[in-house]
């Protein structure tokens, strides 16, 4: 903790990227649409990727495993669009919930291996037993004004402090990421982009922002964004 | 020499008439009894003690009554084990780049893990052993904490210490709940004259008043408040997401009151405390909760001890209180809130013959301690890492250790010991120490022994070798009821070379073998078994090493060579593979010489050591859900940091300014501005990491009035 309070005192990291960047290889979101499913729904899976150097793009993955639970395997499928999760029969729920520990009725968790490209994989688990929603984007404000349509392109001044802020639950995590100058508090509510007038700095970018709730939910939306 | 020697002193043994006065270079010659008490007078100094145990009496040390820095020296009081040191008040000051402090003196010590940047850690790391495997006492007692949470200064000021005896290894049955080595400190008393100092830094500033009250009883009382937090805020840049909610600092206290009661008994209240505040919110918004980070730490030793002595026989006694408190609350979910009330009565009998058994200068010793502790726990926390894992991936929901509750921690022990000349040459200690660890219910039995062999005139061998046991008492261990101790076995060899006064040099070489080391259980391959976090006496570790002091005292000259070569490793579990111990250092060097005349101090210390193994992130997996990096790491300290060296310089000058003697000093660490890497640490994704560097210099500016 020491070590971690140097840090943040001395304020080291400058020369690498932030996790609010957009401009690095990445997976910013993997999202499973709906979050959770009960017997016979099916789950399809998607992500939001970020680029050095190229713009944030939502993609189908290549690979997708079951890590846990093994015996539930089955549940993942393959179609033309791409990966599914089809929840199976109760009675295999109810087994999965013996093998996991879990009490009954509880949702089952099935943790998932998903890759989009060989070096980008991550981890996402859907829960089946039970019916949840991703989240809905709640009111947002960038720069004192109503956010923009997603897509449309937003315009910040230079040297200012950029106020970003959505209205959320307090179970709700939020990030803000850019790739247009830097952004502060970017895992609060609100927060703002600064963007500062130095030869090193991006002036066009995108600006996004990432919602996740606490059933596996997750939302987000993306604007370009251009600073003058 | 540090100071000169004291002609025409009176030299007497307690309770008699009998005095003589010393020659013009400091010695005198007086039959006395073992085990009688001297008694050292001379004017415009404070009386001085001494007891003759049968050992060479070594330099009998005067502080002038003014509180100044004369001090005689005239040869060596042998070190308590092969491989140990001591330095007195003066020589803490005079180490260059220690800006004065007890704690940075430590790293001149051979053995002492030696970094620019206490990271991680807040003890002190021996002969390749954990901070926790070594203890660090005041007066007898141990103290939960060495330095302070900002600028690592030590929790006592340097002018309230008298004597610092580092005792790497090999150390007497009197002490114990420590598998490594041992730090302790003795405080001074208040002397026979009043006096006053005052001293402010940029890093802290304190007052120190002491004097007699009437003819028996002398004080001495200190306090220290840290400066640095009046600056700190103005040094943060605006560009800096932060807010100092409650600006880093600190105080320290301390006061001692010494009383004679009469010729066979002496009275002793002391008391230590310290109170570290920390409040910090990552970011502007203050009410950001899950930003925010708070620290407290605080504990208050006071000590009632009694000494006895009449003939033969001495006795030591001590009672003494913790109280402590430790506050750690990261974000909105993560915290520890811990409570310690510790209760210590300890007391030791000595009784020196000059002959007894057919032998001669015969000392044994017995004592006793119970040391009670009521722990009030209360945490969430992640998992904790052990020694040798590395960092876990920062997820601050995670309460994965879940305790709220008091634990108690009745540890009785029971010690003796009898050293003997069995000739001339031969000297030979043996003792053994009986730890009752209750909470456990562990009986841990350590038969520890010395032999010195005086080989001819300058040279000295001696060989030590014991058994130690640490009882689990840190963060996690406490949680699990059925832990045992760790344990080592050390056996350490020395040879002691003294060609003549003031000239010192010492070789050592030391082998320990840890077992019962408290580690993870062995981690099943099968894919289907997760992570255990659990504890058990699982691990094993070897550390073997050689080191070299050598010392000179001379006119106005104090030179100090210290060297360690070291190899540390541990094996967590049966058939897990042998890897470096984290703080693993295989070379350390220091060379301080330090030069007084007159109104001038000059020094300085040149130090070379190794970095500090590390283990490197291969890369890793995005958890979605929780959005965090899984880091994969490489195999465990399997890369290291690069080697270190700077130099220090230190300027000391003082002046009379009316009644008050005025002391200033500079003190520059890294004077050429070495940064060299401390270590490293990744970014959100392990996939790009960063060196932190040691800072480029650091000075040290200070002032000390002494009335």
């Amino acid at each position: 903790m020491r070590k971690l309070l140097l840090l943040v005192l001395v304020g080291c990291g400058g020369d690498l990227d932030q996790p609010w960047d957009l401009d690095h290889d990445r997976i910013v979101a993997i999202r499973a649409e709906p979050a959770g499913i009960v017997s016979g729904e099916t789950s399809r899976l998607d992500g939001l990727l970020a680029g050095k150097g190229v713009a944030t793009s939502e993609r189908e993955p290549i690979q997708v495993i079951v890590t846990s639970p093994q015996s539930l395997a089955e549940a993942l499928s393959m179609d033309a669009d791409g990966y599914l999760v089809t929840a199976p029969d109760e009675a295999r729920l109810d087994a999965a919930r013996t093998e996991l520990g879990l009490d009954a009725g509880a949702p089952v968790p099935l943790q998932l291996g998903v890759a989009f490209t060989p070096e980008l994989v991550g981890i996402k688990t859907i829960r089946l037993g039970m019916t949840s929603l991703n989240p809905a984007l709640g009111a947002m404000q960038i720069d004192g004004a109503e956010a923009p349509a997603p897509g449309t392109e937003i315009v910040i001044g230079i040297e200012v402090d950029v106020p970003v802020s959505i209205e959320t639950l307090d179970t709700d995590e939020v990030n803000w990421l850019t790739s247009c100058g830097e952004m502060h508090d970017f895992d609060l509510p609100s927060g703002y982009i600064r963007v500062e007038d130095e030869v090193d700095t991006s002036f066009m970018g995108e600006l996004a922002v990432v919602l996740r709730d606490d059933n596996g939910g997750v939302t987000w939306q993306v604007w370009p964004i251009r600073a003058e | 020499m540090l100071g000169r020697s004291v002609r025409g002193a009176s030299v007497g043994i307690e309770g008699s008439n009998a005095r003589v006065k010393t020659d013009i270079n400091g010695r005198f010659i007086l039959q006395a009894p073992i085990g009688a008490s001297l008694v050292f007078d001379a004017d415009n100094y404070q009386t001085s003690l001494a007891t003759v145990t049968g050992q060479p009496l070594g330099d009998i040390v005067m502080l002038s009554s003014s509180m100044g820095e004369t001090i005689v020296l005239k040869g060596d009081v042998p070190p308590p084990a092969p491989g140990a040191a001591q330095l007195d008040r003066t020589e803490l000051q005079r180490v260059p780049g220690t800006g004065g402090d007890i704690v940075r003196a430590l790293t001149v010590m051979p053995g002492v893990v030696n970094l620019q940047i206490p990271l991680g850690y807040s003890g002190v790391v021996i002969r390749g052993a954990s901070p926790q495997d070594s203890k660090v006492l005041i007066d007898g007692f141990e103290v939960p904490v060495l330095f302070h949470s900002i600028g690592f200064r030590a929790v006592t000021p340097a002018e309230t210490i008298a004597t610092l005896d580092f005792i790497p290894g090999g150390f007497d049955v009197a002490f114990g709940r420590a598998s490594s080595g041992i730090v302790s400190l003795t405080t001074r008393s208040g002397g026979d004259k009043r006096a006053g100092q005052a001293e402010v830094s940029f890093i802290d500033g304190g007052l120190i008043a002491q004097g007699p009250i009437g003819k028996d009883t002398e004080y001495l009382f200190a306090v220290r408040r840290s400066t640095i937090d009046f600056v700190l805020p103005a040094l943060i840049p605006d560009s800096v997401d932060l807010s100092l909610t409650t600006v880093p600092r600190y105080w320290d206290e301390q006061f001692r009151i010494d009383h004679k009661l009469n010729r066979r008994w002496k009275l002793r209240l002391s008391s230590l405390g310290t109170d570290d505040i920390f409040e910090l919110v990552a970011s502007k918004q203050e009410d950001a909760k899950d930003k925010r980070f708070f620290n407290r730490t605080r504990f208050l030793r006071n000590t009632l001890a009694a000494k006895y002595h009449e003939g033969e026989w001495t006795a030591d006694m001590g009672l003494s209180l913790l109280l402590q408190e430790f506050v750690f609350e990261l974000g909105s979910s993560q915290y520890i809130r811990n409570t310690l009330t510790s209760v210590t009565p300890r007391v030791e009998v000595t009784r020196a013959m000059p002959k007894a058994l057919g032998l001669t200068d015969v000392v044994w010793r017995t004592g006793g301690e119970v040391q009670v502790g009521r722990y009030g726990i209360d945490l969430a926390l992640p998992v904790e890492p052990r020694e040798g894992e590395p960092m876990p991936e920062m997820d601050s929901d995670d309460v994965s250790t879940l305790f709220d509750g008091t634990i108690y921690t009745p540890d009785f022990v029971a010690w003796t010991a009898m050293s003997a000349n069995l000739d001339p040459k031969l000297r030979v200690t043996t003792g053994l120490r009986a730890d009752f660890f209750g909470r456990a219910r562990q009986l841990a039995l350590q038969p520890r022994g010395e032999i010195q062999y005086k080989l001819s005139k300058p040279w000295t061998l001696r060989l030590a070798s014991g058994v130690y046991h640490r009882p689990p008492q840190f963060q996690s261990e406490l949680l699990q009821k059925d832990l045992k101790s760790e344990q080592s076995r050390q056996t350490i060899v020395g040879l002691q070379y003294e060609p003549r006064e003031g000239i010192r040099t010492q070789v050592s070489g030391y082998y320990t073998d840890r077992t019962s080391l408290i580690s993870r259980p062995a981690p099943v391959a099968d894919g289907m078994t997760q992570f255990d976090p659990s504890l058990v006496n699982n691990g094993r570790g070897t550390t073997f090493g050689g080191e070299l002091l050598a010392t000179y005292r001379g006119g106005p000259w104090f030179g100090w060579l210290s060297y360690s070569y070291s190899k540390s490793t541990r094996v967590d579990a049966p058939g897990q593979p042998n890897r470096l111990f984290s703080f693993d250092q295989p070379h350390s060097m220091n060379l301080a010489v330090s030069w007084k005349k007159g109104k001038w101090t000059l020094g300085g210390r040149f130090q070379l050591y190794s970095g500090l193994p590390f283990t490197p992130a291969l890369g890793s997996v995005f958890d979605s859900d929780r959005n965090i990096h899984i880091p994969i790491y490489a195999d465990a300290n399997s890369d290291r940091a690069p080697i270190h060296h700077q130099l220090d310089l230190r300027v000391d000058r003082s002046w009379k300014a009316g009644p008050v003697k005025l002391t200033g000093f500079i003190d520059v660490q890294n004077v050429y501005m070495n940064t060299s890497v401390v270590t490293y640490f990744y970014n959100y994704d392990f996939t790009q990491r960063a060196a932190f560097k040691s800072l480029p210099i650091i000075p040290s500016i200070g002032l000390r009035g002494e009335l």
